[in-house]
C-alpha cells in the first residue's frame, strides 16, 4: 500500500487518466449525444497509434505528420464504419463495431511485414535499424522534464512531462465538446437518442447527423491513439483488446453518460483504479502475484459498471430525472 | 364551432382542382400479405382542408406513412408540388414542406419542451457542423426559434412547462406540443394524425381557430385524420373515407354524412354524434 503514497505512482495515474479522458469523450459523443452505442472504439486508437509508429519507423516520416495522418485514418475507418454499418438499429450496431475493432486487430496481428505482429512496433522492419518512433515528441517531454526539475526535484519524469502535455488537451476538447453540446446540431442529435421518426419528419438528415458524430468520436479515439503511442513507446495488438472500449465505457457510465464535464472525475477514478490493483498487497489479494493482482481491475471495473447501472444508472453527474421519463 | 370551410374560396370540385398541391396516384403497400393500403388515388388542392376518416385499420395512417416517406409504396405515385416523392427519404420530403404528426404524439421525452419546438425550424445554420464557427448567426438564430416557440406555447397553453422536460407531460399535452412542432416547420401540407384526440374540448376549438388563421394567412394546406365525426364536419370542406385499405367516399362533408355506403361501412349509429 505504500505505493499509494508516492508521487510517482498518482503521476502514472493522472498521466493516463488524460488519455482515457479523450477515449471516453469520443464515446460521450458518440452514446450520450448521438445515443450511438459503438463498443468497438478501440479500434480508432489502434489505428492512430500504429500509424504512427509504422509511418516514423518504416518510412521516417515526421512524428508530428504521421499523428496527423493517424488521426485522419481514425477519422476515415469511423466513417466506413457509419457507412457500412450505422442503418443498424442500436444493438447490431454494437455487435457491428465490436467486429469492426476486432477485424483491425488482427489485420496488426498477422501484418508482421508492415507492424512487426504479435511481437509489436519493436519488430517493425526499418531501414535505420532503430525501433523507437518518439524521438520528436521526447525532446518536448525533456524539455518539459528540464523545467521541472528545479521545482518537484527527481519527482520530474516523463510521466509528468505527459501531464502537462495531456491534460491541457483533455481541458480543450472538454470545452468544444460542451460547446458543441449546446448547439442545434446537438439537439437533434439528441432527439434522434430516443426516436428517429421525428427528427426525420422534421426535415433533419438523421444518418449524416449520426455518421458526423461516429466520425468525431473516431476523432478524439484516435488523439487518445496519439497520446498513448507516446506515453508508452511500444505498441503491441494486445494492447487494443475488446476490454480497453469497455474501460472508456466505464469512465462514461462513472461520468453520466450526457455529462462531459463529468468525464475528468471519473477519468482520475478509472486511471486509479487501473493502476492501484497491482499495489493491493492486502489478504487474502497478497496470495496472488503482483501480475494476477493487475488483472484484478478488470475484475473491479467491471464489478462498478454493475454496481453503477444498478444504484446510479445516470452516473455520478448525471440526472435521474433523465432515466425515469416514459 | 368555426366552419372553416368558409375560410377558402379555393376551388371544391377535387376531381379537376385548381391546383393540387398533393396528387396521390394508384398508390398501394403491402407488407407480407397484408395490404394496408390498396389502389388509392386523389388529389389535394392547395390551401384546403381534408379530412381521413374510417373505421381502425383502415388505413389512415399507413396512408399518412406513405405519404410522409416513412414507408415506401409498393406501387403507384405521389406528386407534391409537382414533384415525385414516392422514391425519397422522408426528411427531404418534409424539407420540401409536408411534415407530419403522429398517432401516438411522438414526443422527445429528454428534450424540454421548448427544445423539441426549437428542432422543428428549419433553415438553422447551427444544424449543421460547418456553422459551429458561426457563433452569432446561431445565437440570433436561437433567439428567433425560441421566441417563435414561446409564442407557439402560449397559443397551448404549455408556457410553463417550456424549460421542462417534454417527458412529464400528460397525453393530452403531448399531443398538443406534437401539433404545436409540427407548425413550427411551418408546413405548406400538414398531416395531421388525430392531433385532437385527449385534448380538452375548449383547448380543440381554440386550435381549430389557429388552424383557420394559419390557412387563411399562411396559405396552408391540411390533409386531416379524425374520429371525432363532429370535428371533421365543422373543419373540413371535403371528406374522404377508407375501409379496408381502399376509398369508398370522397367528396364534400354533407354529401358524406348522407352516402349510403359510408353509413354502412362507418358512419352507422354514430351519425347522432354530429349535432
Amino acid at each position: 500500500m505504500d505505493a499509494f503514497v508516492q508521487p510517482g505512482f498518482w503521476v502514472f495515474v493522472l498521466a493516463l487518466a488524460g488519455i482515457y479522458g479523450i477515449f471516453a469523450l469520443g464515446l460521450q459523443i458518440q452514446y450520450g449525444v448521438g445515443g450511438i452505442m459503438n463498443f468497438g472504439h478501440v479500434g480508432m486508437m489502434a489505428v492512430s497509434g500504429y500509424t504512427i509508429a509504422v509511418l516514423v519507423i518504416k518510412y521516417q516520416w515526421s512524428f508530428w505528420w504521421a499523428a496527423f495522418v493517424g488521426v485522419v485514418l481514425a477519422a476515415l475507418l469511423g466513417a466506413l464504419l457509419g457507412l457500412t454499418t450505422l442503418r443498424l438499429s442500436g444493438d447490431y450496431f454494437a455487435i457491428a463495431s465490436i467486429a469492426f475493432a476486432e477485424i483491425t486487430r488482427y489485420w496488426i496481428l498477422n501484418t508482421d511485414s508492415v507492424t512487426g505482429g504479435t511481437q509489436g512496433t519493436l519488430a517493425i522492419p526499418n531501414p535505420l535499424g532503430f525501433g523507437g518512433y518518439t524521438n520528436q515528441p521526447d525532446l518536448i517531454l525533456t524539455w518539459i522534464s528540464d523545467r521541472l526539475y528545479p521545482i518537484v526535484g527527481d519527482e520530474a519524469s516523463r510521466d509528468m512531462s505527459m501531464i502537462f502535455i495531456v491534460w491541457p488537451f483533455l481541458f480543450l476538447f472538454i470545452w468544444i465538446a460542451s460547446k458543441l453540446q449546446q448547439t442545434s446540431w446537438a439537439r437533434v442529435l439528441r432527439a434522434t437518442r430516443e426516436d428517429d421518426d421525428v427528427p426525420r419528419s422534421l426535415g433533419k438528415n438523421v444518418f449524416r447527423f449520426r455518421l458526423q458524430t461516429l466520425v468525431i468520436g473516431s476523432v478524439f479515439g484516435g488523439i487518445a491513439g496519439v497520446f498513448w503511442a507516446l506515453q508508452f513507446a511500444l505498441l503491441a495488438p494486445e494492447d487494443f483488446l475488446r476490454i480497453v472500449t469497455f474501460y472508456g465505457w466505464m469512465i462514461l457510465i462513472l461520468a453520466g453518460a450526457t455529462r462531459v464535464k463529468g468525464l475528468i472525475i471519473a477519468s482520475i477514478f478509472f486511471g486509479f483504479l487501473y493502476g492501484s490493483t497491482r499495489f493491493l498487497e492486502f489478504w487474502p489479494l497478497s496470495l496472488l502475484s503482483s501480475p494476477e493482482r493487475a488483472y484484478l481491475r478488470v475484475f473491479l471495473i467491471g464489478f462498478v459498471i454493475i454496481l453503477l447501472m444498478l444504484k446510479r444508472p445516470q452516473g455520478l453527474f448525471g440526472k435521474r430525472q433523465e432515466m425515469v421519463l416514459e | 364551432m368555426e366552419n372553416l370551410a368558409s375560410a377558402s374560396s379555393t376551388n371544391l370540385d377535387n376531381s379537376s382542382p385548381d391546383f393540387a398541391i398533393l396528387d396521390v396516384r394508384n398508390i398501394s403497400v403491402s407488407f407480407g400479405g397484408v395490404r394496408p393500403v390498396q389502389d388509392v388515388s386523389f388529389k389535394i388542392s392547395e390551401n384546403s382542408f381534408t379530412s381521413v376518416i374510417g373505421p381502425n385499420g383502415a388505413g389512415k395512417t399507413s396512408l399518412f406513412n406513405l405519404i410522409s416517406g416513412m414507408n415506401k409504396v409498393s406501387a403507384g405515385e405521389i406528386i407534391f408540388r409537382q414533384q415525385a416523392i414516392q422514391a425519397i427519404h422522408p426528411h427531404k420530403i418534409a424539407q420540401k414542406g409536408l411534415i407530419r404528426t403522429f398517432q401516438g404524439a411522438k414526443i422527445i421525452k429528454r428534450l424540454t419542451v421548448a427544445e423539441n419546438l426549437m428542432m422543428a425550424v428549419q433553415g438553422n445554420p447551427g444544424d449543421n457542423l460547418s456553422g459551429f464557427l458561426r457563433i452569432r448567426a446561431r445565437r440570433d438564430f436561437e433567439a428567433q426559434a425560441r421566441a417563435e416557440a414561446m409564442r407557439r406555447l402560449d397559443q397551448v397553453g404549455l408556457t410553463k412547462f417550456a424549460d421542462e422536460y417534454a417527458g412529464i407531460l400528460s397525453g393530452g399535452q403531448r399531443k398538443l406540443l406534437d401539433l404545436s412542432r409540427a407548425l413550427m416547420a411551418k408546413p405548406s401540407l400538414l398531416l395531421l394524425d388525430e392531433p385532437f384526440a385527449g385534448v380538452n374540448p375548449t383547448l380543440v376549438e381554440k386550435l381549430i381557430m389557429v388552424l383557420g388563421e394559419l390557412r387563411k394567412e399562411k396559405s396552408m394546406t391540411f390533409l386531416l385524420i379524425e374520429h371525432d365525426l363532429e370535428t371533421v364536419m365543422n373543419i373540413s370542406d371535403r371528406v374522404i373515407v377508407m375501409a379496408d385499405g381502399k376509398i369508398i367516399a370522397d367528396g364534400l362533408p354533407g354529401a358524406i354524412y348522407e352516402n349510403e355506403v359510408v353509413i354502412d361501412a362507418y358512419l352507422g349509429s354514430r351519425r347522432k354524434e354530429i349535432k
